[in-house]
């Protein structure tokens, strides 16, 4: 991918760049984008802990409950995963706009297949389960697939590849299920679905398992490094001998995968699957990454962060809730606070840099001469 | 045949459109009649306005996802004034009052996106969902059925009517507004300062700097201008479809965006032509209308819209990275090893 591909013109660089300046996980660069993210990591554990003491004790009767903590932690996962994927695709510089409906497709193909199969064998569909969650997966693992070659091979941006393979994929859950809400799937889902450990939900600690995976992968694996190499500096990662193309091949089956997880998550957690649920996610997937830490311009994210930034999220969801305030209410509030953590984060990059002028390819010089 | 091609592959879109159309006609005669012009024309009206003001923005190099939203604030709003009327509002005065709302709208993402230059997607993502929860939260949230007096009677007027085989029909005068917008945005773009600073600052924002544009007033400029664009286009759907509910218009941002990227312009900023973006807006509502004709059922739409679209990007794509290949050969050639 060449460097005109990714910068898109007109956002005027990413404030902070330590890609940029240094490149690569190493040496002084490398610890001053280690701080600023741990930074992030902080404000978002900081901003967890302030919104759900708010909220406790603005209504601790409502808002502590058990019923309540409980329905956090089931609604989190399934945002929380496609939270995860798209902090992936934007660790690359690129996006994914077709997550939630991958994961509609996914949880629709889990549904028709377990319908055909309990029209036929109602006690072989109870049974299918295992091999219906891979069904999912592989839903997801192919969508990914069109994505990644679409951006990898055939070199469209990722934010219109995405677009464009959102409304194919869409269109046909939509063409499949005739626009109608599919009911059906396995009792054992359903039931995993509703098991807690020791008071916590098991999908909680899917989600949890799953974003662990995804650490491990990005933080400790040589695919993750050259993700994070493309992400930073494209030009540099091709000049450090990383093959592009491999290397968002690989990011795309990735999201994708996780888009298939989702939809099991969407499936397990109530039993229906429709072309339209979850429209709404596109927008809280994106601003969740973002304030997990995530760099739109790719090179810089951390999991935690987004995990953070998901419970954080459903918490002022739920918290509304409790004091009553409607969905509307809850949008506004997404969009202030993602605008106001992005405001944020560039005018304390500003104040360290003493209200700079707009950035010049000459001030990243200095820069990289004042950091290394 | 360059020349043909237009800068913006114009000229291949015009083929593909007289392709389709000529298709479709031998395949379904009745395809080929007024009545399937003045609809594919009538339902181009609103996307075509909507996608001149996604144009400006994606020639700036950014892009707004908050427009569709902007749309429905700034017509149901009017809308609600209007019918309650305070300030005794005609036309004239609800069309100023929808622009007036639907700049101020657009000049919040100016603000905020000029002076933090912060990523477009993101701040526009962002006061999307602040500018629908506002509208559904405090201006309203009913239904109306009944567009008060003055916008009534402006749905009923037509420029147009004929009769075929016996049935009447007519073209809504509204189709006058998106050819005017379109004449003038072609000027602005074309003829102007402002148009120049636009397609600099897409180009590459700190050659344009340099250059001497003010890039962040530019910018603040074309957000301002794209949310009056989208207030007239959510006024015009609102008076066409002679009611107005603040749930319409949202979930189609994605397809006025494909429509324009369609019509060549580029999504990284500096290319772009009026002339393309009406083409792409004419493209997909032919193809709808030919789906429609042909017995497709219309689930397929979605489909068939998004296929184009990676189509049409993807040739682009491999052209691109083709000429992009030839231009590298030569420079290894010049550099010594």
């Amino acid at each position: 991918m060449s460097t005109s591909q990714r910068t898109a013109p007109g956002t005027a660089g990413r404030p902070d760049g330590p890609g940029g300046a240094t490149g690569g996980p190493g040496g002084v660069g490398g610890l001053v984008s280690r701080l600023q993210v741990d930074r992030r990591l902080g404000r978002m554990a900081v901003l967890l802990v302030v919104a759900f003491s708010f909220f406790a004790v603005l209504d601790p009767r409502v808002f502590l409950s058990p019923i309540n903590l409980q329905n956090i932690m089931v609604a989190s996962p399934e945002i929380g995963v496609l939270a995860v994927a798209m902090m992936l695709a934007m660790l690359t510089g690129g996006i994914d706009l077709s997550l939630v409906a991958i994961a509609n497709l996914s949880a629709i193909s889990m549904s028709m297949a377990f319908s055909a199969l309990a029209a036929s064998d109602p006690a072989l569909a109870e049974q299918s389960a295992p091999l219906l969650v891979l069904l999912g997966a592989s839903v997801g693992l192919l969508c990914g697939a069109v994505n990644g070659v679409l951006v990898s091979r055939v070199g469209i941006t990722p934010i219109l590849a995405t677009l464009g393979s959102m409304q194919v994929f869409n269109g046909l859950a939509i063409v499949w299920t005739g626009g109608s809400v599919l009911y059906g799937s396995p009792a054992v889902l359903t039931a995993v679905g509703q098991s807690t450990v020791a008071g916590v939900p098991v999908l909680f600690l899917v989600f949890l398992l799953v974003a662990a995976a995804v650490a491990v992968v990005v933080n400790r694996t040589p695919v993750g490094l050259k993700i994070q190499l493309q992400g930073a500096n494209p030009v540099a990662a091709r000049y450090s001998g990383v093959d592009s193309r491999s290397v968002l091949t690989r990011t795309y089956l990735l999201t994708g995968l996780l888009g298939g997880i989702a939809g099991v998550l969407f499936l397990t957690r109530n039993p229906t699957a429709s072309a339209d649920y979850g429209a709404s996610y596109v927008l809280l997937v994106i601003v969740i990454a973002v304030l997990g830490g995530t760099n739109p311009n790719g090179g810089f994210a951390t999991v935690a962060g987004v995990v953070l930034a998901t419970l954080t999220l459903q918490i002022v969801a739920s918290g509304f809730t409790a004091i009553r305030l409607s969905s509307y209410e809850y949008a506004i509030a997404q969009g202030v606070i993602l605008v106001a953590v992005m405001v944020s984060d560039t005018v304390r990059w500003r104040g360290r840099r003493r209200g700079r002028p707009p950035r010049t390819d000459a001030d990243s010089a200095t820069e990289a001469a004042v950091v290394t | 045949m360059s020349r043909f091609r237009g800068a913006n592959n114009e000229g291949v879109l015009v083929l593909v459109l007289v392709v389709l159309v000529i298709g479709m006609s031998l395949a379904n005669p009745a395809f080929f009649s007024v009545s399937t012009l003045f609809a594919v024309l009538r339902s181009s009206i609103v996307p075509l306005v909507l996608a001149l003001g996604v144009l400006i923005v994606i020639i700036s190099g950014g892009i707004d996802v908050s427009f569709a939203a902007i749309a429905v604030f700034a017509a149901y709003s009017t809308v609600l004034l209007t019918a309650t009327d305070p300030l005794g509002l005609g036309i004239v005065g609800a069309v100023l009052c929808a622009l007036a709302i639907g700049a101020l709208l657009g000049l919040v993402n100016g603000v905020v996106i000029s002076r933090f230059r912060l990523p477009t997607l993101i701040v526009t993502l962002g006061t999307q969902g602040i500018f629908r929860g506002v509208l559904l939260t405090y201006v309203g949230a009913a239904y109306v059925a009944n567009l008060p007096g003055p916008l009534a009677a402006l749905s009923t007027v037509d420029i147009v009517e004929t009769t075929v085989g016996g049935r009447r029909v007519s073209l809504t005068a509204m189709v006058v507004a998106p050819v005017l917008l379109c004449l003038l945005v072609a000027w602005v773009l074309r003829r102007t300062m402002f148009g120049r600073a636009v397609y600099a600052i897409g180009g590459d924002p700190e050659a344009a700097r340099r250059a001497g544009f003010r890039v962040a007033r530019t910018q603040m400029v074309v957000y301002v201008v794209v949310g009056m664009m989208a207030a007239a286009g959510g006024l015009i759907f609102m008076i066409m479809g002679r009611s107005a509910s603040p749930q319409d218009l949202v979930g189609g941002e994605l397809d006025i965006i494909a429509a324009v990227v369609l019509g060549g312009a580029s999504i990284f900023g500096g290319r772009g032509s009026v002339l393309g973006t009406a083409l792409g807006v004419l493209l997909v509502q032919v193809i709808n209308n030919s789906l429609i004709l042909a017995g497709v059922p219309s689930a397929w739409q979605r489909t068939a819209v998004g296929l184009l679209l990676i189509v049409g990007v993807g040739v682009q794509a491999l052209a691109a990275r083709r000429s992009a290949t030839t231009v590298h050969a030569h420079d290894e050639e010049g550099v010594p090893a």
